[in-house]
């Protein structure tokens, strides 16, 4: 099949995903009903008489922007994912690996224990504080880096990042100790969810990860180079320390910002990329975008499978993400090895 | 023309190689020579600007210091020790690599047709075009050397900087490597710097040497002039030349006794 019609699958796979997340739940949306309540909301068309206005309104309010948010922190993830593997040229390296989780748990645990709220951004508080504490440990680590190896080699960075990431754990696991009475809350931030994702949510996180992938796809050519190897990435005339830090900033951006919103979601951001390169060839050009789109219809489904496999009650994303990801990635992997074997 | 003026450079705060100079006219090839650790390939990665450096290293009177990366790159190339493979591009995709500094930077990263045309030449130069759609971890190591050679001159570069290229090749594939560098540095606007460890092979490519030691040039010049018994023993502190004579000796043995019926895997 040829790379086009593969892509073309993909993106019809993404579209069925996100109608199967607005259709299921606690009440059931016929997919047939879609078409007309988003013609409704989008652009005022009456309400088909068969359409229950309180339908209408679930899907619109509730399971779309849910699906979206996740739809889009499930791309964001995936793409820096993908760049972080390459730039590093570590297949199990990240968008975690630099401490974003790390630092955003932190701000939010210290969000949760003072109770503390700013008003001029009110309920976005928390994400705020998670933001910059996240994106705070990942320029300090790239800071360091940039003080013990002017190269910034790659094995200095992941080192680095990942001390960093261990001790700003050490002080989470102090703050959650002296707090117990949040301890509670603070675990299930760490879960990662998307509920209670509204519109507001997805108008803050959407634009700024879409800019940010687009801004990637800028750089498709450099990550193709530099997966060879720091040396021939320079002797080619890519200008390796500059673009190596840009990149990581704009990965650290959109986990940061993915991380903040809906808490510390794995698996997905390692696995997409390796999915992906097997099926599509290992091109940035096509599996940086592929990637995200992955991502998107992945966690959108984990998320599905979250709030509904049983209902009412939710699990965890992360675990689903991990237990439906483990699995699948294993199959696509080893089925491939055993074929080239 | 490349000039080297007082060039020091090392790792960190330790300097490895010091107070370099040399004159290297286009149209020329050079071996550097010398022990382990002697600064050789420092001294390439110096010349090629792939780590900071004390002095002056210029290019037809530019110097590099002063010259953006995509700059250098079109003008030096290095063809490394086999670099190993992460992701398994395809043969045409990692020579069409080689012409990052000669693309416009666009979305979607499409090569122009001059860009097309470069790598198919590479490509043919370098008898890849069979292999061209082939994914290079499924590669021999020789035709992986190819690979990389033809990623280095789709760079059309001025000056091709070798570190042990020929490691891991069996010795056909050495002395095909080593013959198209030779005819290639032969043109009046190429040269060619090599590192080697074998004296034959860098023999080979270039008669004009310079040999290294202590990260200090310990001698320069035409090999036959300046490698005098002498001159190698205290070099490699060990009796080259007596080496070479017996491995000789013994092969041209065991070659006649060949001649009188003994194979020469026999007597081995």
């Amino acid at each position: 099949m040829k790379t086009g019609a593969k892509i073309a699958l993909t993106a019809a796979l993404c579209l069925l995903v996100l109608v199967m997340a607005m259709c299921i739940g606690s009440v059931s949306i016929p997919p047939g009903d879609i078409a007309g309540i988003l013609a409704n909301k989008l652009f005022g068309l009456p309400l088909k008489e068969r359409i229950s206005n309180i339908n209408a309104e679930i899907l619109w309010k509730i399971r779309l922007p849910r699906a979206l948010m996740a739809f889009i922190v499930g791309g964001a993830l995936a793409a820096s994912g993908t760049v972080m593997q390459s730039v590093l040229r570590n297949p199990l390296a990240s968008s975690y690996t630099l401490g974003v989780s790390s630092g955003a748990s932190l701000g939010a645990g210290l969000v949760m224990l003072t109770g503390a709220s700013f008003s001029f951004v009110g309920m976005f508080t928390l994400p705020l504080v998670g933001f910059v504490f996240g994106l705070g440990t990942v320029f300090l680590a790239m800071g360091m880096t940039a003080r013990l190896d002017r190269n910034m080699e790659n094995q200095t960075i992941i080192l680095m990042g990942m001390v960093l990431s261990l001790f700003v754990n050490a002080i989470l696991t102090l703050v959650t100790a002296l707090s117990r009475e949040h301890l509670q809350q603070l675990v299930f931030w760490q879960m990662g969810s998307f509920s209670s994702k509204y519109w507001i949510h997805v108008a803050v996180v959407a634009p700024l990860l879409v800019v940010c992938l687009i801004l990637l796809m800028r750089y498709t050519r450099e990550m193709d180079i530099m997966t060879f190897g720091e040396e021939q990435a320079l002797s080619a005339g890519v200008e390796l320390k500059n673009i190596k830090f840009l990149l990581i900033a704009i990965c650290a951006l959109m986990t940061g910002t993915a991380v903040a919103f809906v808490g510390t979601i794995g698996f997905v951001d390692l696995i997409a990329p390796h999915v992906v390169r097997r099926v599509f060839g290992v091109k940035h050009v096509v599996v940086l975008p592929v990637s995200a789109l992955f991502g998107g219809a992945f966690m959108a489904l984990a998320d599905l499978v979250s709030r509904t496999v049983l209902a009412p009650q939710e699990l965890p994303v992360g675990a689903v993400t991990a237990l439906i990801g483990a699995p699948f990635f294993a199959y696509v992997y080893f089925k491939r090895r055993k074929k080239a074997v | 023309m490349l000039s080297l003026s007082h060039v020091s450079a090392g790792y960190g705060g330790d300097r490895v190689i010091h107070d370099i100079s040399l004159n290297l006219p286009m149209g020329r090839s050079l071996c550097i020579i010398g022990p382990n650790g002697c600064g050789k390939t420092t001294l390439l990665r110096a010349i090629a600007a792939l780590i900071p450096f004390d002095g002056e290293i210029s290019l037809d009177g530019r110097a590099l210091s002063s010259m953006k990366r995509r700059d250098i790159a079109s003008r030096i190339a290095v063809m490394s020790q086999m670099a190993s493979v992460y992701l398994p591009y395809t043969v045409y995709d990692t020579v069409m690599l080689g012409r990052y500094q000669h693309m416009k930077r666009t979305f979607f990263g499409r090569p122009a047709d001059a860009d097309h045309a470069s790598v198919e030449r590479c490509l043919e130069k370098t008898g890849l075009t069979d292999i061209r759609d082939r994914r290079i971890d499924e590669l021999s190591g020789g035709q992986l050397q190819r690979v990389f050679l033809a990623h280095t001159l789709a760079q059309e570069p001025q000056l091709i900087l070798l570190d042990e290229p020929t490691n891991h090749l069996d010795m056909k594939h050495q002395v095909e490597l080593i013959s198209y560098l030779r005819d290639w540095a032969g043109d009046p606007g190429h040269a060619v710097i090599g590192v080697f460890h074998d004296i034959n092979l860098a023999m080979s490519l270039s008669e004009n040497v310079l040999f290294m030691k202590d990260g200090k040039i310990v001698g320069e010049g035409v090999f036959e002039e300046v490698a005098t018994p002498e001159f190698l023993r205290e070099l490699f502190e060990m009796d080259v030349v007596g080496y070479m004579e017996q491995s000789y000796g013994r092969w041209k043995a065991l070659k006649e006794g060949d001649k009188n019926g003994q194979g020469i895997q026999e007597q081995i």
